[in-house]
């Protein structure tokens, strides 16, 4: 319980930082340069939160690629593809979960850029799909009366593939615009499982892309990402819309 | 600046996804024993005295009295587990008497949740679930009839085993 109200009051912290990013959105006055152009095209980057997980937790390994695509001013098509190897030793199970996800949603972005900025601030959502076999390394029975002494820690190792799970995803995140057209920006996810499959006398307590799995199919996520953006065409902002909107 | 401190807070966001459950679920179950009159089976009767000693092990797991319910568990390594019942143990007008109850079954390890891991439930052999013999032949059974109430031990909720004496 300690842990779980440490993440929620740390949770609180980075929500009220967004808000007060939002409040940047005021300081457009109406009387700003007619013909804007903005670009459209394709952002293409790396979760960074994944590789470095890779230096501090032992049996890790994963990788996840992200790209978004601008269909309006505001709306981006946006996807992860990831890959994800991880050995969990818990208490009474250590198990390894390997496979691959793919999610694929929309972000909109909340944030009014000043000229020539292409920041965003966004919210989304995504439909996740996973494709992944765990492997029961070990477990101990759980005996409350252990008169005949401890439970023997039972090798097992049976690998059982083809397992699936879908889900849902709110995200929020932003990315910036750091030099030309490299953006850094994270993003954080609330997931809820809606489908799993589960293999026979276990449960996935790790599903790749969609983390671990708590009671309720509720899960979050994290991800750092550096991305480039591959320009393809620019469009001008309609003065009108743009007087419309700041109404 | 306030970028770099906003990820420090979601690194340290983070840092608390430990595990963070205990285990609450029922696990792996003890056999439960209900005693009865024998002079008059519905009634329950409490046991004084009752020294209950694994095979093999030195140390009682406890000597009941005054009580009608006494649960013993099960080896979860082996598929046959043997106890010592000496009645009136205590007792310095009675004299105490010894019967051994050796329980044969069948094993599961169940999953049961993260925190718990797993479980092992029980189905005793039919014919033979109970077996009971006397080491002293010559002072007889204490205990007079067993009735298998069930094969499925899987709970504590329920009694297993009723022993008429």
């Amino acid at each position: 319980m300690k842990y779980i109200s440490k993440f929620y009051f740390s949770l609180c912290f980075v929500l009220l930082s967004f808000f007060s990013n939002a409040q940047k959105k005021e300081t457009i006055s109406k009387d700003s340069i007619p013909h804007k152009t903005e670009r459209y095209g394709l952002r293409l980057g790396v979760d960074l939160f994944k590789l470095t997980r890779m230096l501090y937790e032992d049996e890790y390994s994963g990788i996840e690629l992200v790209g978004d695509y601008r269909l309006t001013r505001r709306h981006y098509l946006a996807a992860e593809i990831g890959n994800e190897n991880k050995t969990v030793d818990d208490d009474q199970v250590n198990f390894t979960t390997k496979g691959s996800y793919l999610k694929v949603g929309f972000d909109y972005n909340t944030y009014e850029n000043w000229l020539n900025m292409e920041n965003i601030i966004s919210i989304g959502l995504r439909y996740g799909f996973s494709t992944f076999s765990q492997t029961l390394n070990t477990y101990q029975i759980y005996n409350p009366n252990p008169y005949f002494g401890e439970a023997p820690i039972i090798t097992y190792g049976e690998k059982v593939d083809g397992l699936t799970a879908q889900w849902i995803e709110f995200v929020t995140g932003i990315k910036v615009k750091v030099i030309n057209n490299i953006f850094v920006g994270f993003s954080f996810s609330l997931n809820h499982l809606v489908y799993q499959k589960v293999p026979d006398n276990f449960d996935n307590l790790y599903i790749p892309g969609f983390n671990r799995t708590y009671d309720g199919n509720f899960g979050v996520g994290f991800n750092y990402t550096v991305s480039y953006f591959i320009p393809i065409y620019k469009s001008t902002v309609k003065a009108k819309e743009k007087k419309e909107k700041t109404k | 600046m306030k970028k770099i401190l906003l990820l420090l807070l979601l690194a340290i966001s983070f840092s608390g996804c430990e595990k963070d459950d205990i285990c609450v679920d029922e696990t792996t179950p003890r056999l439960i024993l209900e005693f009865y009159d024998v002079t008059n089976p519905t009634v329950k009767k409490n046991v004084s005295s009752l020294n209950v000693i694994g095979e093999g092990q030195t140390l009682p797991l406890a000597i009941f009295n005054g009580v009608s319910v006494i649960e013993l568990p099960l080896k979860i390594t082996d598929d046959m587990t043997k106890y010592s019942l000496i009645l009136n143990s205590t007792s310095n007008s009675i004299t105490p008497n010894e019967d051994f109850l050796q329980f044969n079954y069948s094993r599961q390890n169940v999953y049961v949740s993260r925190a718990c891991g797993y479980k092992t439930i029980y189905n005793l052999n039919s014919p033979n679930g109970v077996t009971r013999t006397d080491p002293t032949s010559n002072d007889g059974y204490w205990i007079q009839f067993i009735n298998i109430q069930t094969t499925t031990i899987d709970t504590e909720n329920e009694v297993h085993i009723k022993i008429l004496f």
